[in-house]
Parts: C-alpha cells; sequence; structure tokens
C-alpha cells in the first residue's frame, strides 16, 4: 500500500506519525514545495521578533523522513487524475497513491487594491516570506499592516518591538474579528495605542504608489494618506487546491471530508487549513487555519488510512497569543451569540477579562484578555466544551469542579491509586 | 580547588530537629535537605529547614563583637570583650551581689546542651536567676503535664485510634509531627482538631471544634463529665493508679453540654459526639495540647483539665496513645543539687513557686519590674544567648524599657536584633552548623549529634563563650572540659554511647526499644506516687486541688470598650517566633504581619484585606494590615496577630501583668481589644 | 518510571511544596513561581496539589508548535525545552488541568519536570501527602483511566 502526502506542515506531519504509528511497513512518499526540514508556521512572528532563533523554526531532524521511513520529494503537485490514482508533479516524475492525503494548507489572498503588489509588498505566511521580511525589519523603517488578523498583528508586534512604526489598517470597525469579542478586541486596541501603533479601523485603502524613493504611498478612503518602507498584507487566506480541478472532488470553501477526513474521491482524505471539517459544535463543515484543528485532522486522518476506523470529534477552534503586552486568547464561540448565556468573571482586577458564553449550562467557548494565567481557565474549559458537560451556568465552579473530580478518582481508586496525580 | 563535602545533622531551624543533609563547597554551606533514614523526618524538610542556608551564610551576620560606644557601635578584639564583660560583671558582684546578674537563654542556637549550660554558668557565677522564654511559652503545658501524671509525655500519633490536636498547628510549629498525625489517620485512626482558627491541620480534621480562645478547660471538663456518664473510662487505670478520682469527677459534673456551650461557643451535641468519639477509641487516644492552651489566664487549669482526660481513658503511657517515654542517663550540667541558690530569691519564685519548683525557671516578666524598680533587689545585669524579647516577651516597650535600664546587658547573636540592639555588648554566635552538641528524641528514644560543619573565626560556641566568661570570673572549675567534644563525652559517660557511635548513627541512636504502661512496676513522679487528678501540691499553696475551671476575662466581665478577642502567635511557615524576619526570600513569601479577621467584623469596621488598623488594648496599640479570612477560619469577633514583626509589634499590647497565677504565664492570648480603621487624617 | 502521587487525605496546605518548588528554580519563595499549586476549597473541604501528571500522550507536547515539550526517557517527565520555547501559550490552552504556567520574567512556558528526578515538592512535604513513588504496570493503567477520565471529564457532577 502506497501513501502519498502532500504537504508538509502541521496536518502532514501529524498524519505521518498517526500512520506510522499504525503501519511501519507500506511506503510513504512526501511531497512539499518547501523546504524539506519540517518548519513551524506558529513560530514565523516570534521569529521576527526575535523572540526564537532561525534554528528553532525547525520541528523535526534533518533525517527526519528516513527515520520515518518516508521518501520526500521536493516539488510542486499541478494535478491530481483520481481515476488513475495519480499526481502530476511540476519537475518530477507522475506519483502513484493508493491513499492519498490532501495537507496542501493554504496561501495568503490578496484584496483587489491597485497597485498592491512588487517591491515592497509582502505576506507573512511561508518561511520564505519571512526571510524576505526580516531584511525589513531594521529600526527607524515603517511599515503598514494590511489587516487585523491573528497573523497581521503578530506581525506588527514583531515590527514594533523591533523599533519600527507600525501602521495597522483594518477594513471593518474593529480588529481580530475572528479571534477575539468586542471587549477583548477593545482591550488589546488599548494596548497597541499604548504601544505606538498607530491603528486605523474602519479604513479602507484605495490604492497603493511606488514613490520615486522607493517607499510606498497607500491611499485611503479617508484622506489620511501615508508613506511607508513596505507593507505585510494580512487579509485572509485560502486553500490551495488549485491542482484538484477537474476531479469533481467536493470543494466548498475547502475541501469537504468527513469525521473520517475523507474526501469524496475514493481514497483520497484531506487535512489541515485546506480541509472543510465538522466542528464541534456539529452543523455545516468550517475551516479553521489553525495549527491546533492541522493537527487533530492529520492525525484522524492518518489512522484512517492505516485501516483504523476513528472518527473526528470536530474542531474546536482555539486562538492565543502575547502581544502588545497582554495574552489573549479565544475558544469556541466566543462572539455573543443569540441563545447564550454570558459569564465575565467579576472578581478579576482591572484589565484583565474573562467571559465565557454556555448554552444550557454548558459552555460553548471563551475569551479572554490580560495575563496568563486566564488561559489555564480556558484550558479548563476545553474538554467541557467538547464533551458538552454542563457546568450549570456556574463558570467561577470550575475549579471546585475539577477538585471534586479529582477527589472523586481518589476515593473511587482509593489509595492503591493515588499515583494518579 | 574545589571541594565537595556532605554531612549529616540536625536542624535548628525550629523545636522539630529533622534530620539534614548539609553539604558544603569550597567551606560555604550550598545545600540542606532531609536526612533519608532520620528516624523522625524519613527524609521530609520543610523550605524553613532549607534556610538553615541563609541562616549560616547570611550577610546581615554577626561576625565580629561589637561595643557601644555612646550612640555607636565599635568593633573590638573577641577576648577584649570577654575581659571587659567579665569586669563590669564582677563589679556588678561587688556593687550589688551575685544575684544582681541574670542569664538568659535564647534557643536560636542550639540543641540539648544549650540550656544546661547557661542554668550552669549562673549558678557557677552565684546568681540562681536563670532566665528564657520557658517562662511563657511551653512549660505552662508541661507543667500542667507534670502536676497531673508527672511528665511530659509523648503522643504515639502512629498508632493512635483517636488524635485529638488541641492549640497546636503541627504544619508549621512542629512540620513533621504532622506526618505521624496523618500516619495514624491511614492507619484508621480519627483526628479531632480543637482550634480557635481553622488552622492548617484542621483542614484534614475529622472533626474541627472551634473553640472560644480561652475556654479549653470548660471543654475538657465538659467532655471529662460525659465519658464518666457513658461510662467511656478505663476503671481498671482510674482503680490502680490515679488520685483524686472522685472530687475530680464531682467538679466536673456541672460542666454539662449546656454549660460547655455556653462557655466555649460549641454547639452542646458536638461535646457530646466528641466525647464518644473519644471515649470509644479508648486507650488508643492521642491529645496533644499546644501553644494555644498556654498565655491565658486559666491556662495551667485549663491544661491539666485536658491532662487527666487521659487518666480518664487510660491512655497514658500506652501504645497509640500519650507515651512516657524512659530518659537516657545523661549527665546533668546544672548545678541546682550541688549548689542550690534557692535561697538568694531566684526572681519569681515568690510569685509564681510552682513555676520554679517544677522548672527552676524565673519569671522573665517580673524581671523587668525588678530591673526597673530594683524591688525586691536590684537585677543590674543580664547576658542573653539568642533571644529577642524585645519582640516576643509581652508589653515590649517595657521590656525595651527595662533593658536599657541595666547596667550591662550583653547579647550573644546571630543577628542585630530588636533585643541587640540594646545591648552594651554583643558578640557573635555560632550557628547550629557551627559546633558539635547533642539532641535526644524522646518520642523515638533515641539520641543524636551535630558535627561541626562550617566554623567563623569569632563566633564561638556555646560551650566556649560560657566557659571563657567563667575562666574570667574564677568559676574555670565547673567548665573543665578543653571543648564541646570533651563536654559531650563527659555528658555521655554513664550512658555507655560513645560520641563515635553517635556520629555512625546519624539517623539517631536509639537508646532503648518502647515500653508501655510502665506505671505498673513504677510509681508516677507525683507527690502521691499516682496520676493526680486533684493536686494536693498545688492545694499546700493555695491553689484550687482541682483543674478549676475560670472564664477568660472578656467572657465573665466584657468590656465594652474592648469589643474583640486577640490570639497571638499563631505560627506561619517561615517564621519560627521572632526568627527568619531578616532573610529576604522569606520576605517575597509573606511579607509582613497581618491580623487575621472574620469577613463579618471586617465589614462592621469598613475594611478590607490590606487595610491598615490601629488594634488597642489596655497595655498598648499597634498599627498592621488586615487580612480578611474566609469566614469558617476564626470565629466572629475574634482576631489573630502572629509576634515577632518589628514594623507591627503585636507585643505591643500583649499583657505582661495579667498572669495565670500558678506559673505566671502571661495574658498574650485572649486579649480584649478595640479595633480602628487607621484612617489617612490618623496618620502623618 | 517514577510518579509523584499524592494522597488527598494528607495534604494540609501548607504549602511547602509550593515554596519548594519556587526555590528550586528560581532561588526566591514566590508562590506564584511554582509548578505545584495547592488549591484549598474550604466549602467543600478539599486539599489538592496539583502538578503536571506527565500524561502518557501529552496534549500539551502534541501541540507544541515549537516542538519544545518533550518526554525525558529517564525520569517520564514531560518537559518543556526552555531553549526552545516562543511563549506562544498554547500549551497552557492545551492542559485539561491547568498545569502548566507562565515564567513571566522569560516570557516563556513552564511547568514540572521531577527535578530530574527528585521533586524537591515531595522532600518538602511534610504531611505526606505527596510521594514520588515507583510504580507498576497496574499503576501506570490507573493512571491513563485516571487521564482519561480528567481529560474528558466523562462523569459530570
Amino acid at each position: 500500500m502506497q501513501l502519498v502526502i502532500i504537504g508538509n506542515s502541521a496536518a502532514g506531519l501529524s498524519a505521518l506519525e498517526a500512520f506510522r504509528k499504525r503501519d511501519r511497513t507500506s511506503p510513504v512518499t512526501v511531497i512539499t514545495k518547501e523546504s524539506t526540514i519540517p518548519y513551524s508556521r506558529v513560530l514565523l512572528p516570534y521569529y521576527l521578533r526575535g523572540k526564537t532563533t532561525f534554528k528553532n523554526l525547525f520541528i523535526r531532524s534533518e533525517d527526519y523522513y528516513s527515520q520515518m521511513g518516508a521518501t520526500c520529494i521536493t516539488d510542486a503537485v499541478v494535478k491530481l487524475l483520481s481515476e488513475k490514482q495519480t499526481l502530476i508533479l511540476e519537475n518530477s516524475a507522475p506519483v502513484s497513491y493508493d491513499r492519498l492525503l490532501i495537507a496542501t494548507g493554504s496561501s495568503p489572498v490578496k484584496p483587489p487594491i491597485p497597485g498592491l503588489e512588487g517591491k515592497g509588498i509582502h505576506h507573512l505566511w511561508t518561511l520564505a516570506d519571512v526571510e524576505n521580511l526580516m531584511p525589513c525589519f531594521k529600526k527607524g523603517k515603517s511599515v503598514v499592516v494590511l489587516g487585523s488578523g491573528f497573523v497581521s498583528l503578530q506581525g506588527a508586534w514583531a515590527a514594533l518591538s523591533r523599533g519600527l512604526d507600525v501602521t495597522v489598517v483594518e477594513l471593518l470597525s474593529r480588529i481580530m474579528p475572528n479571534a477575539l469579542d468586542d471587549h477583548g478586541a477593545q482591550i488589546l486596541t488599548a494596548s497597541m495605542k499604548q504601544s505606538g501603533v498607530d491603528l486605523r479601523i474602519n479604513t479602507r485603502t484605495l490604492k497603493v504608489e511606488q514613490t520615486h524613493d522607493g517607499k510606498l504611498k497607500l491611499y485611503f478612503n479617508n484622506g489620511h494618506d501615508l508613506v511607508s518602507d513596505f507593507i505585510i498584507v494580512g487579509t485572509g487566506v485560502r486553500p490551495n487546491i488549485d491542482f484538484l480541478e477537474g476531479t469533481g472532488i467536493e470543494v466548498d470553501n475547502g475541501v469537504v471530508v468527513n469525521h473520517h477526513m475523507k474526501t469524496t474521491l475514493p481514497h483520497v482524505y484531506a487535512a489541515g487549513d485546506v480541509a472543510q471539517v465538522p466542528s464541534t459544535f456539529g452543523g455545516p463543515c468550517v475551516i479553521h487555519a489553525l495549527w491546533p484543528t492541522a493537527l487533530e485532522t492529520g492525525r484522524i486522518a492518518g489512522a484512517c488510512m492505516a485501516g483504523e476506523n476513528i472518527s473526528y470529534e470536530g474542531s474546536l477552534n482555539m486562538n492565543v497569543t502575547q502581544m502588545f503586552g497582554i495574552t489573549v486568547a479565544s475558544m469556541g464561540k466566543f462572539m455573543d451569540v443569540e441563545g447564550a448565556e454570558t459569564w465575565t468573571d467579576k472578581t478579576l482586577s482591572h484589565g484583565q477579562y474573562l467571559k465565557i458564553l454556555m448554552k444550557d449550562g454548558v459552555p460553548v467557548g471563551a475569551t479572554c484578555a490580560g495575563g496568563s494565567e486566564l488561559v489555564s481557565t480556558l484550558g479548563l474549559l476545553r474538554p467541557l466544551i467538547r464533551e458538552k458537560i454542563s457546568i450549570q451556568g456556574d463558570p467561577a465552579a470550575l475549579k471546585k469542579m475539577l477538585a471534586q473530580n479529582m477527589t472523586r478518582y481518589h476515593q473511587a481508586y482509593g489509595k492503591g491509586a493515588s499515583c494518579a496525580l | 580547588m574545589e571541594k565537595k563535602q556532605h554531612y549529616k545533622s540536625m536542624c535548628r531551624m525550629c523545636n522539630n530537629h529533622c534530620g539534614i543533609n548539609v553539604y558544603v563547597e569550597n567551606g560555604r554551606v550550598v545545600n540542606i535537605t532531609g536526612l533519608k533514614e532520620h528516624r523522625w523526618n524519613h527524609g521530609r524538610l520543610c523550605v524553613k529547614g532549607r534556610l538553615g542556608v541563609d541562616l549560616v551564610n547570611a550577610p546581615d551576620r554577626l561576625k565580629k563583637p561589637l561595643k557601644r560606644v555612646g550612640s555607636q557601635w565599635q568593633e573590638i578584639d573577641l577576648e577584649q570583650a570577654y575581659d571587659e564583660i567579665a569586669e563590669k560583671i564582677k563589679k556588678i558582684q561587688q556593687t550589688w551581689g551575685n544575684r544582681a546578674m541574670g542569664i538568659w537563654k535564647g534557643e536560636a542556637v542550639g540543641f540539648l546542651t544549650q540550656e544546661e549550660l547557661a542554668r550552669r554558668f549562673a549558678h557557677a557565677i552565684g546568681s540562681p536567676n536563670y532566665f528564657s522564654n520557658d517562662s511563657q511559652c511551653y512549660v505552662g503545658r508541661w507543667i500542667g503535664y507534670a502536676l497531673v501524671s508527672g511528665t511530659w509525655a509523648e503522643p504515639d500519633f502512629a498508632n493512635a485510634k483517636c488524635t485529638v490536636i488541641w492549640g497546636s498547628n503541627p504544619p508549621y510549629a512542629h512540620p513533621n509531627m504532622t506526618q505521624s498525625i496523618l500516619q495514624g489517620r491511614e492507619n484508621g485512626g480519627r483526628l479531632i482538631v480543637i482550634d480557635v482558627r481553622l488552622s492548617a491541620m484542621a483542614r484534614q480534621a475529622d472533626d474541627f471544634i472551634q473553640i472560644l480562645p480561652g475556654t479549653d478547660g470548660a471543654l475538657a471538663l465538659g467532655l471529662a463529665r460525659q465519658l464518666i456518664r457513658d461510662d467511656l473510662i478505663s476503671h481498671e487505670f482510674i482503680k490502680g493508679y490515679t488520685h483524686g478520682f472522685d472530687a475530680y469527677a464531682d467538679h466536673a459534673k456541672a460542666f454539662t453540654p449546656e454549660r460547655v456551650e455556653k462557655e466555649t461557643g460549641i454547639p452542646a451535641e458536638r461535646v457530646v459526639d466528641i466525647a464518644r468519639k473519644i471515649g470509644n477509641a479508648r486507650p488508643k487516644v492521642c491529645i496533644y495540647a499546644g501553644n494555644g492552651l498556654e498565655h491565658h489566664e486559666n491556662g495551667i487549669n485549663n491544661v491539666r483539665a485536658i491532662a487527666c482526660l487521659d487518666g480518664l481513658l487510660g491512655s497514658l503511657d500506652e501504645e497509640g496513645g500519650n507515651f512516657i517515654p524512659e530518659k537516657i542517663p545523661l549527665r546533668s550540667l546544672t548545678l541546682y543539687d550541688e549548689k542550690p541558690l534557692r535561697h538568694l530569691g531566684p526572681i519569681g519564685a515568690d510569685k509564681f513557686p510552682v513555676l520554679y519548683d517544677f522548672r527552676q525557671e524565673c519569671h522573665t516578666m517580673s524581671a523587668m519590674d525588678t530591673i526597673l524598680t530594683q524591688k525586691p533587689y536590684p537585677l543590674k545585669g543580664m547576658v542573653l544567648t539568642g533571644a529577642n524579647p524585645a519582640l516576643t516577651n509581652p508589653n515590649s516597650r517595657k521590656v525595651i524599657q527595662a533593658l536599657k535600664a541595666l547596667d550591662l546587658f550583653v547579647v550573644r547573636e546571630l543577628f542585630m536584633t530588636e533585643t541587640a540592639e540594646l545591648a552594651h555588648y554583643v558578640l557573635p554566635a555560632a550557628t547550629y552548623l557551627e559546633h558539635s552538641e547533642l539532641h535526644t528524641y524522646p518520642v523515638c528514644q533515641s539520641i543524636g549529634i551535630s558535627p561541626e560543619i562550617v566554623t567563623f573565626p569569632e563566633c564561638d560556641y556555646d560551650y566556649m563563650f560560657w566557659k571563657k566568661l567563667a575562666h574570667r570570673l574564677g568559676a574555670s572549675h565547673y567548665f573543665p572540659w578543653e571543648d564541646e567534644n570533651e563536654l559531650n563525652q563527659w555528658i555521655l559517660k554513664d550512658t555507655g554511647i560513645t560520641v563515635e557511635t553517635l556520629f555512625d548513627h546519624p539517623e539517631g541512636f536509639k537508646y532503648k526499644s518502647r515500653h508501655f504502661q510502665k506505671y505498673k512496676k513504677e510509681k508516677f513522679n507525683t507527690p502521691s506516687g499516682k496520676f493526680e487528678f486533684v493536686s494536693d501540691y498545688l492545694k499546700g499553696h493555695g491553689y484550687s486541688h482541682v483543674p478549676e475551671y475560670i472564664a477568660p476575662t472578656y467572657m465573665s466581665d466584657p468590656n465594652p470598650e474592648y469589643p474583640y478577642v486577640l490570639v497571638t502567635g499563631a505560627r506561619k511557615l517561615f517564621y519560627c517566633h521572632g526568627r527568619n524576619r531578616n532573610f529576604k526570600r522569606c520576605r517575597t513569601a509573606i511579607p509582613h504581619g497581618e491580623i487575621e479577621m472574620h469577613p463579618h467584623d471586617a465589614r462592621q469596621l469598613g475594611v478590607d484585606t490590606g487595610d491598615v488598623v490601629t488594634v488597642t488594648s489596655s497595655v498598648g496599640s499597634v498599627d498592621i494590615p488586615v487580612t480578611v479570612v474566609p469566614h469558617s477560619h476564626i470565629l466572629p469577633g475574634v482576631t489573630q496577630i502572629t509576634h515577632g514583626w518589628k514594623e507591627s509589634n503585636v507585643n505591643l499590647i500583649t499583657h505582661d501583668d495579667r498572669n495565670d497565677p500558678i506559673d505566671g504565664f502571661p495574658l498574650m492570648k485572649s486579649v480584649e481589644v478595640k479595633i480602628k480603621p487607621k484612617r489617612q487624617e490618623d496618620g502623618e | 518510571m517514577r510518579f509523584i502521587t499524592m494522597d488527598i487525605k494528607k495534604c494540609v496546605v501548607c504549602r511547602n511544596c509550593e515554596y519548594a518548588c519556587s526555590f528550586q528554580h528560581t532561588g526566591d519563595f514566590n508562590r506564584a513561581d511554582s509548578n505545584i499549586r495547592v488549591a484549598y476549597h474550604d466549602d467543600i473541604k478539599i486539599c489538592l496539589p496539583q502538578t503536571c501528571m506527565h500524561c502518557e500522550d501529552a496534549w500539551c507536547m502534541e501541540i507544541c508548535p515549537a516542538a519544545a515539550i518533550t518526554k525525558n526517557e529517564e525520569t517520564g517527565a514531560v518537559e518543556i525545552d526552555s531553549g526552545r520555547c516562543a511563549g506562544c501559550k498554547m500549551c497552557i490552552l492545551a492542559c485539561p488541568f491547568g498545569n502548566i504556567h507562565f515564567d513571566k520574567s522569560n516570557l516563556i512556558s513552564r511547568k514540572c519536570n521531577l527535578c530530574k528526578g527528585e521533586p524537591q515538592c515531595v522532600a518538602a512535604c511534610i504531611s505526606g501527602a505527596l510521594q514520588y513513588v515507583t510504580a507498576g504496570d497496574s499503576c501506570r493503567n490507573n493512571r491513563e483511566i485516571f487521564q482519561r477520565f480528567m481529560a474528558t471529564l466523562h462523569t459530570p457532577l
């Protein structure tokens, strides 16, 4: 049985490792258009900021693939011939498969703004992007970050930490629409401004022009135009699915998969950013272009491709980062939704924010801003959200509940089982 | 060249004396860990024990003898300091008589021998005035038990079917005692904690009995009444080995559960319930009485009432009960037989003869009055080692005034304490890691020795200090041993054990296996030779012969001006009495003193945690930050302040002159106070 | 394999373990720097020391995007490599027990590492609640049951 995995980031790696746990002999080929040593996308902004080293970006060893008993091909996949179970590559010979995992990830999209191309226009998504950006990150330079999502703001924070003048431009009326609720966004906004970011919300970029001295001039709808040394575009990503054209595979926003990560094509699986996967809350499938979801879906795909019949419990979106001096995190349904009860921790000191949303006493999501201790509360919530366990609408009792459960365990298993701390 | 050494010794950061490993690098103590094989702590060591590293290496440690010149300290040669001190002592002796000198033993520096050495020195130079903190701590309980059973028994927690921790918080006060208490519970024993506060120990109690301060005697008598009524008593023990049961039982009769409820605040049905739980576990009942029982106007009798329960239950000298340890025949260093000086009127012995009879302790509270009034005779000089009465004795203002009034005040210390600051001479002392001393563990019936691990040139150890002074004062024949090694050998001579043997047994050399019910062969160490429910001795001194209950003043005669009751002296994790406040690490953890307060009281006073209040008793006032504790931790109206904080010294408001009439212990718990929020305009 | 075990009928919340842990890796006695935290629930009378359980399939280890969390084969400890950790806090978000903490001076995550096989919290535990024991197979089995139980909190109250 020949397994082929396209992609060597979180989903691909996780799939390979899960597969190898169950099947030590079948040949595996990994196709990647990037570096053969896997690196961590999550760390890229940290590297830009100087918080981690270039070496640390690489999260597997050089001989990783040989250790895993896998062949790695560095090439781009041009076409999938699903009837022939074969992949056409750009520069190499076609590769056949018995099982295929599409873990091709996603790529940043550029908004339709005239002039937003050429010199000085960057993304912050791949290692190559960061290698291009690094020389620009010099004290005294100026940067405009278009978009205020998770990655964009991390880029802005890295630039600010390095002594650059930073402007963040957001089309909407608030930052981080996909990762924070309104109040959390307000807190982060205040921190950003206090840190010295020129934040411009409700601002549409009309066009970009190269100036005669090699800079970029941005024109905005409100007339407050500005000139900058370079631009980071962070206005969203789209799945890498061009090579699937003509295969008839079901694609919605991404490649649609079931609970076993199977696509609508026989023997073809998908995981990670490219896949539109079941949500932990049921309902329509979702794309969560997030590291944890990529790991989980990869693991499920890997196990299923090895013949194990396991199902995904559904993706639960979760985000955490520290920037501009505060920690922000969110999980599940954190925006105020209809029919949900909202609980905020009133015991917290000023500048600390924790909100938990519940439906019928069951937590469905949470968001926090402030200290890192709050993040661990979200950690406690994760199994509850996933397992739909009622906390009877009283998140204040969360830690007590944990303690009671532990106590119950100790009572159930007695001293002999006390090794379970 | 780097040298690493490993020593095995005993900890002296509190009174538990746990076995320790001491690691030395380049002549410096670098780490201290628990000694796995030690009989007492089995390798566990609290963070206080580890602080020994901080103690020995402390940058603020006294390393040079200091002499006060005007308001300044001047370094002085050690031998010259001894010469000058000796001259001044001689002058006091010549002018005012030998008894004008006092010797005060603290506990900060040594183990077993330090006390007897200080006592020896006092008598060697002809003074009966030996003082220590014991006249206000521990000895009250000791005498209470000794009056009843002739000794201080050691609880055999690990084998108890019911343990009662009464007014003590072992996790902080005697850390590794906690292990054996909980071992007993693991073995199926019940744990009852009786305390004013929901202490750390109380958190694991099967029954926690929250009692009003100073009312313990009423509860003990109520328990006795119930035990007798329910016939949950040991007839064999009472019949064969006790004295005065009928009078005692008769006295207890009045303490109905309803009366007990009124006196102690404990619901009547709980009194009955607890009595039955204790009675049904007899004789394997361990009742441990803590420091919380002392420092009351009726402390001794409260302790006696508790001690009597051992007789009712027949739990004394039982396995799993209060075990009477057998002594090892160490030679005594005291000179009470050789050179008795009672006729010279030891301070306090007239007022509190029981204290002197039982412990040969002079009364430190009376000493302050004596210094200030010269009555009954002048007390002009004091040599004090390793104690800090300016912070730990009641009525600090008076203590400071008195110590300042001395003609000669010599303090031998590790640090420049609040007391040392008042001295004429301050001599640097050696820590427990810097000299070799014996120590016994009665409960394990074992004995250990500490090695000299590091030394500092001018920091003399106890024996050397007393010897050098004695030699200058014509008392050299009492201090003939060359050094402490010779001294240790002499002390051990009659035991057949050598110093070398002890060094070979860092786990504690077991000198005898334990035997129970020894009273069947030997008499109790009491006047009647029996377990004394009533004391004819006390009666002879004009006290009640039964352990009578007298309610604390705040109950019997409440003063509306002072509506709150203040308990002092609860132990905190890092601090042993007045010590360790100078260690930065400890201050990180527990930075300052606090008054523990019930939320209800805090609300009434309009204060919250961190707000400063002024606490006032009839003695004085102290400003201190509030800590509002959870509802269950303390009763409304009751507050607690731990002593030992110079910034907020609670002993500024404790009573030195309201004493237990029997042993003279001062009123430091159940102090009536008023509390006022300290507002901005009140301050500077 | 050795594990830290605890007996909830012994913990008295004296906090020696917390301070010993803090001292071990910071040299100071600061509870906030401790990797073991003792929860005390006054109303339900529960004393519960909580520290990393060194899960067999540790969620923190799987999720770490810096590959900074590994299992020490010798001690069985799930350890954070401080040289690799970038401080993203993903592990804190992943731990269902709240046993990973943030080192505010170095801005990285930190957790129990069993002190290279000599856990200081156990050495300082004067109640005997914490033990460092060699675990047999049945114990390991219990551990797995427990971890599953806790990770999903399958028996809601």
